[in-house]
């Protein structure tokens, strides 16, 4: 078989077995098979305490930072699975990747390769012009590969490394007869070893706390990139950690300062958000189209980016109040949710900012047609879906799940000329005092959004009854979305739940640390909620690179390769 | 309107954006049959703050009257039975059996075409063809034309609408009515109808409607109308139906139809004040290879909307003025012999019925009509428009408001 067949794969497992061994933290019911020859010398000394697999957008965004936007990335990737009320990036640190799953990532990586070193790009990446050009020079290589390896692993490689790497390459050219070739085999190795599909974190014992491990430079350069931007460190960050400075207090806290100033912090901010609102929702949301007629794919696409600019413009932008996420009228609209919201849109393409009237009782989040319509079932909406929404995702408060013999009936009558709006049928539902535990939690919050429907649109009577929107929250009463959203602005609880997400998405892990929560929570409302600054001391916090104990025991991280 | 107001909507970016009549979009859109400007609807919601609706055009069909007294001797016939009628019975017998059909074919699609490669669609001139069979009932919708064009008509009989009106002149329905692609089968609206609706859905020949200054839906004396081609495509309901509620932009690249009218609101139906109109007509879609994409014109003179405001927010009505005769086989034309051969369509006999038929755009000199009336159904549904202004009117300069939108 031609190298250009089992050589990517053959690396990837060979190194996923020493990484796994290093770790400690092999998969027993997933055996990986792999010739144990010298890969463990491809991880040497730093201790790995952890591995976190890309994201789909992390690997999207790594290979545009590294090899430019113009580098097709095309394939499926398998979903990383979110751990229950934790985020994907607490997911991320036990995410599998199936033997199917490693297929698409090696043909992914060939086509990157291919596309890298085509007649195009390769003048690009290639340090030097060997003498032949149709045959194998390990010295170009080389210093081809370097830089390039030390981007894709973000850390230097180490000699054995390359020297593998280099190896592939030659054995590439030989057979085909073309350098390029060659470096197009290696790159592709590269991109479907498990050193850069996962960030692999590694500890140093922490000098100042003896007993204590914390995160080394090269790891701290990994999770400041990927936590602020949402994507690879760049050589000026991994210059940095060369030079030990992201290990030196002082020194961090002026790299994040001008991290989160830059523009590309967006990016990262629209990765934190999507999630903490469980974006990946979006993908698999549907709507009868009867029913809907105004819910189509524009509208789909739309609905998570308004979302997102609407978060962007408010926190970013204008560097404001993170509470008045629930209350600001200010969004954006484009032509296809201009329709949904019926509301003129001044412009065929793209999108342009908009105001919501008074009047329109839209208010933050909850008022956009991305929650709500996520929110509901396929042809109608759900108070009580929205309610466990917003205690679960904003008020961090996780709701049961129903019991399994549940007897819907009541709640999806909804023709039902005696029970018209959602309200009373959710009441003759609720008369079973099993289910109206859980309802009083979620109800009186979603009811306030009845004004809209199953997509977001507006309305204000249900089956041709007018609809009740008042509603409590913690004691409070209000009516409709304007209401709800200044009770959940006004509530500790929102604030609280925001800095133990941003805290958990930088580790990787859930906090189990109220105190510390508090304490940022306290340093936030100090600074207004704006929420830049919360992400700024958190990714300054030396606590963010301490290595729990029970990871360097024995991580969970589970990675399996099976062929 | 107040014309001391300056009747625009909402300003952004330059544009004007018309702000449709929303207050019954949760009402349903119902399909009905082709929309005729009846007596004023029961009860008219007030128009919106500003006095701004948009409205995007669903139907825009020939107001073809069902029923057997329009043409009692059925469809006008096809080429194919066009030349059979020419033959006698013996032979004509002979032909229309089973095994004969080959040399049948064969013959009638002779007749298509002439000396030096020409076809009756695309030569119609060359050829000497029967006249259509019309329209025999007294009966079309339209709007009377020539009632305020006193000396730009050529002699006709006048039809009356559905709802009473008099003097209705219509002879592209008198000339068309009786074909096949307008009349159909069975009381069901031709090829046309349906075909209109696609074109209309498709963006290349979408139309919308803008209206300023509007005070009251029943009575107003001066209203501001933009009746425009958009590029921007409607969306449909799983019926096929125009949703309303989305934004359009008036086209503007050329070929640019922008046509800015006057008008006023009498019992609840809006009438324009006569003028030429050109709106987009594409035949088939993608490049201008032969007939796909090739770009043409309704080219209405002496043109009037009439457009009566519903109370579930759309519009119902007519637009109607004389078009030049060539223009309504425009569509064969450019389809050519294909037209003939497949469709059976006789371009030579209808463009002689039309010009035999012809009462409008009269040459001063020779008194001779080259134009037929004509009129289209209107349904169009609530929308948002955004006008975009005439280049010359988007220089204005700086800190000079855009009034200049409504004086285009």
């Amino acid at each position: 078989m031609s190298p250009f067949r089992t050589v990517p794969l053959g690396i990837a497992a060979v190194t996923l077995a020493a990484t796994l061994w290093l770790a400690g933290t092999a998969s027993t019911s997933a055996p990986v098979h792999a010739e144990a020859n010298g890969s463990p010398a491809l991880l040497t000394d730093p201790q790995v305490v952890g591995m976190r697999r890309l994201t789909e957008a992390q690997y999207r965004n790594s290979i545009a930072d590294i090899f430019g936007s113009d580098i097709r990335v095309a394939g499926r990737f398998e979903p990383i699975v979110r751990p229950a009320h934790q985020l994907i990036a607490s997911g991320a640190r036990s995410a599998a990747i199936t033997p199917s799953g490693l297929e698409q990532f090696d043909a992914m990586a060939r086509e990157i390769a291919r596309q890298v070193f085509d007649e195009n790009h390769r003048a690009q990446f290639t340090a030097c012009a060997p003498p032949d050009p149709a045959g194998a020079d390990a010295s170009c290589a080389g210093r081809t590969l370097a830089p390039l390896g030390r981007l894709l692993f973000r850390r230097p490689l180490s000699e054995q490394e390359l020297a593998l790497y280099v190896r592939i390459a030659g054995e590439g050219a030989g057979p085909t007869r073309s350098f390029a070739k060659g470096l197009e085999l290696a790159l592709g190795a590269m991109l479907v070893s498990p050193l850069f599909l996962y960030v692999v974190e590694t500890a140093q014992p922490d000098p100042v706390r003896p007993g204590v491990m914390r995160l080394d430079d090269n790891s701290r350069a990994a999770r400041l990139s990927f936590m602020l931007w949402n994507s690879a460190p760049n050589a000026a960050l991994l210059d940095a950690a060369a030079a030990g400075r992201l290990t030196d207090q002082p020194h961090l806290a002026a790299t994040v300062r001008r991290m989160v100033a830059s523009p590309r912090f967006e990016q990262g901010l629209r990765a934190f958000f999507s999630d903490m609102l469980l974006f990946e929702k979006f993908d698999e949301l549907a709507k009868d189209p009867v029913i809907y007629p105004y819910f189509n794919q524009d509208v789909l696409q739309a609905l998570p980016e308004q979302m997102l600019r609407t978060i962007t413009t408010q926190l970013l932008d204008g560097d404001g109040d993170y509470r008045e996420l629930f209350t600001t009228r200010k969004t954006w609209m484009n032509r296809a949710l201009g329709a949904l919201y019926r509301v003129p849109v001044s412009q065929s393409q793209g999108w342009v900012p908009y105001e919501f009237t008074a009047e329109s009782d839209r208010s933050g989040l909850l008022g956009l047609a991305g929650f709500l319509a996520m929110y509901s079932h396929s042809g109608r909406s759900s108070p009580t879906l929205r309610g466990r929404a917003i205690r679960e995702l904003l008020l961090c408060q996780p709701v049961p799940n129903p019991p399994g013999n549940v007897n819907f009936t009541a709640v999806q009558d909804t023709g039902n000329k005696a029970m018209p709006t959602a309200r009373i049928r959710l009441d003759a539902h609720t008369t079973d005092p099993v289910c109206a535990g859980c309802h009083k939690i979620t109800d009186p919050i979603g009811l306030p959004l009845e004004r809209f429907d199953g997509i977001g649109g507006f309305r204000t009577f249900e089956n041709e009854a007018a609809i009740d929107v008042s509603g409590e929250m913690d004691d409070t009463r209000f009516t409709g979305g304007d209401g709800l959203g200044k009770a959940i602005a006004a509530s500790k609880d929102a604030t609280l739940c925001v800095t133990s997400r941003a805290l958990e998405y930088a580790t990787g892990r859930p906090s189990e640390d109220g105190e510390l929560i508090e304490r940022l929570e306290g340093g936030f409302a100090a600074q207004g909620y704006r929420l830049r600054q919360l992400i700024e001391t958190i990714a300054s916090l030396p606590q963010t690179y301490e290595v729990p104990t029970d990871s360097i025991k024995a991580g969970t991280t589970l990675v399996a390769t099976r062929r | 309107m107040d014309r001391g107001k300056t009747g625009l909507g909402l300003m952004c970016g330059g544009a004007a954006i018309g702000v449709a009549a929303l207050m019954a979009l949760t009402g349903s859109l119902s399909m009905e049959a082709p929309a005729r400007a009846e007596a004023p609807p029961r009860t008219l919601p007030a128009p919106p703050p500003g006095g701004v609706m948009g409205f995007v055009v669903q139907d825009f069909v020939p107001p073809v009257i069902q029923g057997m007294d329009a043409c009692p001797k059925g469809t006008s016939p096809k080429v194919r039975d066009i030349y059979l009628a020419s033959l006698p019975a013996d032979e004509r017998a002979r032909l229309e059996r089973k095994e004969n059909e080959p040399e049948l074919t064969k013959r009638w699609q002779a007749t298509v075409f002439g000396a030096d490669g020409t076809n009756i669609c695309s030569q119609p001139d060359k050829f000497d063809r029967p006249l259509l069979t019309t329209v025999q009932s007294a009966h079309a919708g339209g709007l009377d034309l020539d009632g305020d064009a006193p000396g730009e008509s050529c002699s006709h009989e006048e039809f009356t609408a559905p709802d009473g009106r008099t003097g209705i002149d219509n002879q592209e329905y008198r000339v068309m009515g009786c074909t096949l692609e307008w009349r159909g089968k069975d009381g069901i609206g031709g090829d046309l109808l349906t075909g209109m609706r696609q074109f209309h859905a498709s963006g290349e020949w979408t139309q919308v409607i803008l209206l300023r200054g509007v005070d009251s839906l029943e009575n107003d004396d001066d209203v501001e109308v933009i009746y425009a081609n958009t590029p921007d495509r409607p969306q449909l309901d799983s019926h096929g139906n125009f949703l309303p509620g989305y934004s359009f932009t008036i086209s503007d690249k050329p070929p640019r139809h922008r046509n800015a009218l006057h008008g006023h609101i009498v019992g609840g139906v809006l009438v324009t004040d006569a003028q030429d109109i050109k709106l987009a007509q594409t035949w088939g879609q993608g490049g201008a290879r032969d007939i796909r994409g090739a770009r043409t014109a309704y080219d209405f003179r002496h043109a009037k909307l009439r457009l009566a405001f519903q109370p579930d927010g759309s519009l119902r009505g007519l637009v109607g003025g004389y078009r030049p005769v060539f223009d309504v086989i425009q569509s064969p034309a450019i389809g050519g012999a294909g037209a003939a051969l497949a469709a059976g369509i006789d371009c030579a006999g209808t463009l002689a019925t039309l010009r035999k038929y012809a009462d409008g755009i009269s040459d001063p000199k020779t008194g001779t009509c080259s134009g037929v009336s004509s009129a289209m159904n209107l349904y169009a549904v609530p929308a948002f428009i955004n006008d975009v202004p005439a280049p010359s009117a988007r220089i204005a300069p700086a800190g000079t408001a855009h009034a200049g939108n409504k004086t285009l």
